[in-house]
C-alpha cells in the first residue's frame, strides 16, 4: 500500500497549496509515490461527519487515516479546532505547512484585538446592530492559535509560502523515514550582501528604494539594514532562497519576515529591538513596530491592549 | 490582595549582587517575594529574559547593574541601559504595563539603595494591581 498523504487548510489562505503545485514535473514524480487521502482544496471530498450535516452543528469530524497529514493555516474558531483536533488523530505525522500553522502569520494579527473588537470591526462597525453578523457560522476562539498550540506537530515547516522544494523535501524525507534537514539559521546565513558592520543611526520607511546598481549582482549591493531601511534578516528564519541569496533579497527589498522566528519560541519584535538598539540604531525612529510581529502575532505573542490606568 | 508581588530581580555579580548580599548582612528589610537571579553583567539580560519571566507570571523584573561608568566590563551597563529603553517600550507593544520593568544601578556599598528600589518597585506593583485593568477593545 502506497503512504497516505491528507492535507487540510485552515486558516489561511490556501497560498502554501498553491506553492505545493509550483512544484511541477517534481510533483508528478511524488504523487507517483503516495495516495493523497484528503484534500479539499484540491480533491472534491465530502467529511464523513460535516459539521453542517449535523443536527446540533457540533457533529464529531471524521477525516481519514493517513502516515503524513500537512496543515496550513492557524486555528481561529471551533469548526477549525475540530478539524486539528481530527488531523491529529488520524495522521502518523503531522507537520504545520506555513506561517500561519507554524506561528498565527498575517491572520494572527488580529490578537491585537479582542475576537469581540474585531467582529465590532467587521460586521458592524459604527452600528449598534449586530444582523449582519451571519448567525450559521462557527464561533471565534478569543484569538488565533498556530497548530502547535492546540495539537501536537511534529515537523514545523515555516514560510509564506514555504518554499515549494523545502516542501517536497520534507515529504521526501519522511518517505525514507528520515527526520527533515530544515534551517536553523537566519536569512543572514545566505545573504550575500556587503556588511561594513556600520549601520545609519536611524530607520527610514521604505518609500524609496534602497541604494544599489541595477547592472551589478546582489553581492555588490550594501546590506539593507546598513542603509537604514528595516530588513528583518537578522530575526527571521531562513530557507526561503535554499542555499541561495534569500528571495526578497533578490529583489532588493528587506526581509518581511515571512519564515517567523529564527528559534522557536522566539519574539521578532523584542528580537529586532534589542539588536537596533545594541548596535546604537534609534528604534524610536520605527513605525509601527508593532508590526514586526506581522508573522509570528500567534503564541501569545500579540496580546489586546490593557487599560491603561489614568496619569494624573 | 494577600499576595505579595513576584519580581525577578537580575543583580550583576560585581556590583549589586555583592549590594543584595551587604544588604543580607547588614538585616535590611525588604520585600520577601523577590527573585534575585544573579548574572555576570546586566548587559547580558536579553529582553528576552524578561518577557520570559513575565510570561511564566512574574509580576515584576528589575535589572540592576553598577552605576554608570563603573561596569566590571566596562560599558556592559550602558548597553543595559539601551536594552532598558527598548524594553519599556516593548512590553506595552506585547500588552505588558511598563511600569513592571525597572533598571536601577547600585554600587556594592549601597545596599540601603538597593532596599529602597526593592520596596519602590514592590509597592508600584501593588498599586498596579489596584488599578487592574481588563483587555480593552479597539477606539477606546
Amino acid at each position: 500500500m502506497l503512504p497516505r498523504l491528507s492535507f487540510e487548510c485552515l486558516h489561511g489562505c490556501s497560498g502554501c497549496e498553491m506553492a505545493l503545485l509550483d512544484c511541477g514535473e517534481q510533483l508528478l514524480g511524488l504523487f507517483d509515490r503516495v495516495e493523497i487521502v484528503h484534500f479539499p482544496l484540491l480533491m472534491d471530498h465530502k467529511y464523513q461527519n460535516p459539521l453542517s450535516g449535523a443536527s446540533d452543528g457540533e457533529g464529531e469530524i471524521i477525516l481519514p487515516e493517513a502516515e503524513i497529514g500537512l496543515v496550513s493555516g492557524g486555528v481561529a474558531n471551533t469548526e477549525q479546532l475540530q478539524v486539528a483536533r481530527a488531523m491529529r488523530a488520524q495522521c502518523r505525522t503531522l507537520i504545520s505547512l506555513g506561517t500561519c500553522a507554524t506561528h498565527g502569520g498575517i491572520p494572527a494579527l488580529r490578537n491585537q484585538w479582542t475576537s469581540e473588537a474585531t467582529l465590532q470591526t467587521v460586521f458592524a462597525y459604527g452600528s449598534p446592530e449586530k444582523a449582519l453578523l451571519p448567525g450559521e457560522v462557527p464561533a471565534l476562539l478569543d484569538r488565533v492559535y498556530s497548530v502547535d498550540e492546540q495539537v501536537a506537530v511534529d515537523v514545523a515547516l515555516p514560510g509564506c509560502p514555504p518554499r515549494p522544494e523545502m516542501m517536497l523535501e520534507v515529504i521526501e524525507a519522511l518517505l525514507r523515514r528520515e527526520s527533515p534537514d530544515l534551517a536553523h539559521k537566519s536569512v543572514c546565513e545566505t545573504c550575500p550582501v556587503i556588511r561594513q558592520g556600520k549601520g545609519q543611526g536611524t530607520m527610514r520607511r521604505f518609500l524609496a528604494n534602497a541604494d544599489y546598481d541595477p547592472e551589478e549582482p546582489v553581492d555588490q549591493m550594501r546590506c539593507l539594514l546598513e542603509q537604514g531601511l528595516l530588513c528583518m534578516g537578522p530575526v527571521t528564519a531562513g530557507g526561503c532562497g535554499g542555499r541561495e541569496t534569500p528571495l526578497c533579497i533578490r529583489a532588493r527589498v528587506p526581509c518581511r519576515g515571512c519564515y517567523g522566528p529564527v528559534r522557536p519560541g522566539g519574539n521578532q519584535l523584542l528580537d529586532m529591538m534589542n539588536g537596533l538598539a545594541s548596535n546604537g540604531i534609534d528604534y524610536r525612529s520605527l513605525v509601527d513596530r508593532k508590526s514586526l510581529l506581522r508573522f509570528s502575532g500567534g503564541h501569545g505573542l500579540l496580546k489586546p491592549a490593557r487599560n491603561r490606568k489614568e496619569s494624573n | 490582595m494577600s499576595r505579595e508581588a513576584k519580581i525577578i530581580a537580575f543583580c550583576c555579580n560585581w556590583c549589586s549582587y555583592a549590594a543584595a548580599d551587604l544588604a543580607g548582612i547588614s538585616r535590611l528589610q525588604y520585600p520577601g517575594s523577590i527573585r534575585i537571579i544573579r548574572v555576570m553583567c546586566s548587559g547580558m539580560v536579553h529582553p528576552e529574559m524578561v518577557i520570559h519571566a513575565l510570561d511564566k507570571g512574574a509580576d515584576g523584573v528589575m535589572i540592576i547593574g553598577c552605576h554608570l561608568g563603573e561596569c566590571h566590563y566596562i560599558r556592559g551597563n550602558e548597553m543595559a541601559l539601551a536594552r532598558a529603553e527598548v524594553i519599556a517600550d516593548t512590553l506595552e507593544d506585547l500588552g505588558y504595563e511598563s511600569e513592571r520593568f525597572r533598571i536601577a544601578w547600585v554600587s556594592s556599598a549601597e545596599p540601603e539603595r538597593l532596599a529602597e528600589a526593592f520596596r519602590e518597585m514592590s509597592a508600584r506593583l501593588a498599586s498596579l494591581r489596584e488599578t487592574d485593568a481588563s483587555p480593552s477593545g479597539i477606539g477606546e
